[in-house]
């Protein structure tokens, strides 16, 4: 009995209101019956059965009927549409269908069908609120993010996030420009480890403090080095909010290079103590030895020359630290190198808003100066001049002079004074810049500035600075991009590879162009790239390029598919030096080629040279391919490309870092399609490629 | 020190300072030059101007009027061009030398310095 119902309301609501009026019926036609069999026995007269039989038949059908027409008109009425609405309010409320219900379907339903349709109404309304609203917040969020990027890539500290395991999960371009430099070709990538950068002591040390600290503010600012020590930096440590709980909180480290501070200042330190050290000793020895003199007496001889030999002895060392102060002051001026353009555009754009007139050239010099403080010196000078000569037309000159470059602004009219000179010297320069005077701005540059006669009644002041360098063409500006991958903060992580996620390994996809295609008969790599797959994302900055010595002819044909001519090869490095830089990239990570064997091949054979093994897990995409697709297809890279849809641009296609885009890309579409059949594990893909290895042969 | 002519050389000295003027004083006068002192750089040209001498010895730092400032007006009065300027300071960086050779002085001294050196220095201006 209790499984009826159950079994009942797994039926479809037409059945089971059909099946409730054919009960109807034939409950009603047995009772009909059992109404006509007592009559008949009561009656007891036999000849009045066919009568009872057939009133029996006659009400039976009658009642079968009525019954069947009620049902009719139910199920098409009642039953049927409420099936419809509901199938269009399932449809309404899982799938986004926001078309009107039909009302004509539902007539008979009363106000059903109209609350059903007021109901989808309000629920398309709040849907579409609901996707305005994430649309709205996402683009906020978007500028928000781009915001930060902009100004973490620009603040003048690198800036580095760290999991709790010390793995990199963000970086920016300073904090590459100062941990990079040290670690010899291989610049901080995500997912890195810390350590390959800066020397673990004081970190651990700081981070460990900070989690027994338990305060979620506190900061711990530490000093470390580069892990070859080449470079002292300055750091502070903030824990990040530990999400986990279970694993050690990740950090922000923000650092400063204080090497060169460091420097200076023991440097000076130094010479300050040299200096009282050896000024202190013949100052004494003077004052003793006239004291014992009886004043306006003639000393003995050997007094005398005692007099003489100590007095001469502190002019010297005088004379000589003085020299070295000025020598080192020059070097103690942190100044970024200006450009002489720079310098000159700026001057001219204040004093035009003066009303003057400037004639500039420019020189091809990086200066070490503050553009801002020789700007408004050279500006005031020059407006004073206006002023006091009524003159409206100057020029400024650069000539370089040794060390220096001579600035020099001329005009035509009556001299300047030095004293006139010195005077505006004293004044403040700018309203801007309170206390800033015209002496503060040379004493900083370690230079003087005066006024020089030229010849046919032209007039000049000049402004020596030092040169930084000769300028070369501007330099790219470089990609100060922001790197980050947060996800990787709570990234549990599987020592075994075999056992590992396919999307948790990290893979370097990498590609060579070579002189030929035979590394057994003396071809070799001429160029090699790389690009890094981090938490199944392709991280845009982190990318390896590079040319290489050959060390041998480019055949022509070969330099008519890559375009890797012999003079490009010139300063490049040899397959040693680039070999350990790739090596360095690839530390970690699985090696993914096209048709790996054949790279491979170019590789292995440098490894003595090189000095490192190439043991990677190494994947190839023909295999992989071959796994999905079957054998049958063909596996060249741009076959593979063409079925994936990736567009590979034809100035990218045969070289190098092309190609391995084009193979990450790829690969980054296989992925999901090896977990659609079910290989989600590292070891199982490689089980599945071995079965495939009849093509090719395995590597691992 | 006479020269062939018979003529005594002249040397103004324009120092502030009392102990180096006074080590000036004998040395000019060992040396047999007739001399003279200014301790005030503001009185320095009109008594360059009286005097002609042959060399001025000229400090850098002087009350009212720096050692620059005289160079400069002593090079803009023709009258006053073939006296020669022998600048002395006593920070004496390359770049102040610089200035006041710019500037029109024939030699630089630092201070402090040795008396030989200043000697020689004063020879051969005069005798340029």
């Amino acid at each position: 009995m209790t499984m009826k119902p159950f079994a009942l309301s797994h039926l479809s609501l037409r059945l089971r209101v059909f099946l409730f009026f054919a009960g109807l019926a034939i409950g009603a036609v047995v009772l009909l019956g059992l109404g006509l069999m007592l009559g008949y026995r009561r009656l007891g007269s036999p000849e009045t059965l066919n009568a009872f039989v057939q009133g029996g038949i006659i009400g039976s059908f009658g009642v079968v009927g009525l019954t069947a027409a009620v049902w009719y008109l139910f199920d098409v009425n009642v039953s049927k549409p409420i099936d419809q609405l509901a199938g269009a309010l399932r449809a309404r409320a899982h799938a986004d269908v926001a078309a009107v219900l039909d009302p004509n379907v539902a007539r008979y339903l009363g106000d059903l069908a109209p609350a059903a349709q007021a109901t989808t109404l309000s629920l398309s309304e709040t849907r579409n609120a609901l996707a305005e609203a994430v649309a709205r917040e996402t683009t906020r969020l978007s500028a928000e993010k781009d915001k930060l990027v902009a100004l973490l890539s620009d603040v003048p500290v690198g800036v580095l996030l760290c999991s709790g395991d010390h793995q990199l999960v963000f970086y920016n371009g300073m904090a590459v420009d100062l941990i990079g430099a040290a670690a010899k070709g291989i610049l901080p990538g995500l997912d890195r480890n810390l350590f390959d950068y800066l020397r673990e002591g004081p970190i651990r040390h700081a981070h460990h403090r900070l989690i027994e600290a338990e305060d979620p503010d506190a900061a711990s600012d530490l000093l470390c080095s580069t892990r070859d020590g080449s470079e002292m930096l300055a750091a502070r440590m903030r824990l990040l909010p530990n999400q986990a709980g279970d694993t050690a909180p990740g950090y922000v480290l923000t650092l400063r290079d204080v090497t060169a501070d460091l420097a200076v200042h023991a440097a000076r330190e130094a010479l300050l103590s040299e200096m009282l050290d050896r000024v202190r000793r013949p100052a004494a020895n003077l004052r003793a030895l006239l004291a014992v003199l009886p004043e306006g007496i003639a000393s003995p001889p050997a007094m005398d020359a005692a007099l003489r030999q100590e007095a001469d002895d502190l002019s010297k060392v005088v004379t000589e630290l003085a020299k070295r102060l000025e020598e080192g002051r020059a070097e103690a001026i942190p100044r970024a190198p200006l450009r002489v353009a720079d310098l000159t555009d700026g001057l001219r754009a204040r004093l035009e808003a003066k009303g003057l007139t400037l004639a500039t050239e420019d020189a091809p010099l990086l200066l070490r100066c503050d553009g801002f403080e020789v700007v408004v010196l050279l500006a005031h000078v020059t407006l004073g001049i206006a002023v006091l000569h009524s003159v409206q037309q100057f020029s400024l000159t650069i000539e370089e002079d040794g060390t220096d470059a001579m600035l020099r602004l001329t005009w035509a009219g009556p001299a300047l004074r030095v004293g006139q000179l010195e005077t505006w010297l004293d004044a403040p320069l700018d309203e801007d810049a309170p206390g800033l005077t015209g002496r503060h701005v040379l004493m900083g540059h370690g230079t003087e500035v005066w006024p020089e006669a030229l010849a046919d009644g032209w007039q000049s002041v000049c402004l020596p600075l030092r040169i930084t360098r000769h300028a070369g063409p501007r330099p790219k500006p470089i990609a100060r991009a922001v790197v980050y991958d947060f996800d990787l903060l709570g990234k549990a992580r599987n020592e075994k590879v075999a056992e590992a996620n396919l999307a948790d390994l990290i893979y370097v996809v990498f590609d060579t162009e070579t002189t030929g295609l035979l590394p057994g008969q003396g071809d070799e790599i001429v160029q090699i790239a790389a690009v890094r797959i981090v938490n199944g994302k392709r991280v845009e900055a982190e990318v390896f390029d590079t040319l290489v010595n050959p060390g041998r002819s480019i055949p022509a044909a070969s330099t008519a598919v890559h375009g890797i001519t012999e003079a490009m090869v010139q300063g490049a490095p040899d397959i040693a030096t680039a070999g350990r830089a790739f090596h360095k990239f690839a530390e970690g990570a699985v090696l993914i080629a096209h048709n790996a064997p054949f790279d491979m091949a170019f590789l292995r054979r440098h490894e003595p040279t090189i000095g490192a093994r190439f043991d990677n897990p190494i994947l190839d995409t023909v295999l992989l391919s071959a796994v999905i697709f079957g054998q049958h297809e063909e596996h060249s890279l741009d076959a593979l490309t063409h079925r994936l849809s990736i567009t590979i641009p034809e100035e990218a296609r045969h070289t190098a870092i092309g190609d391995s885009l084009a193979t990450a890309d790829a690969f980054l579409k296989l992925l999901p399609m090896l977990h659609g059949r079910g290989l989600t594990r590292f070891g199982a893909v490689l089980t599945e490629l071995r079965r495939h290895g009849r093509l090719l042969k395995d590597l691992n | 020190m006479p020269t062939e002519q018979g003529k005594r050389h002249s040397v103004l000295v324009v120092e502030d300072e009392d102990n180096i003027a006074l080590a000036l004083d004998y040395l000019m006068t060992r040396e047999g030059y007739a001399h003279d002192r200014v301790a005030n750089g503001g009185e320095a040209l009109t008594r360059i101007r009286e005097m002609r001498p042959d060399l001025v010895l000229l400090d850098v730092m002087l009350p009212e009027m720096s050692g620059y400032e005289i160079c400069q007006g002593m090079r803009l009065d023709p009258e006053l061009a073939g006296i020669k300027i022998l600048m002395m300071t006593a920070r004496g960086s390359a770049m102040e030398r610089k200035k006041g050779l710019a500037l029109g002085a024939n030699g630089f001294i630092s201070k402090p310095f040795e008396l030989a050196e200043l000697r020689a220095e004063v020879r051969r201006l005069l005798e340029s």
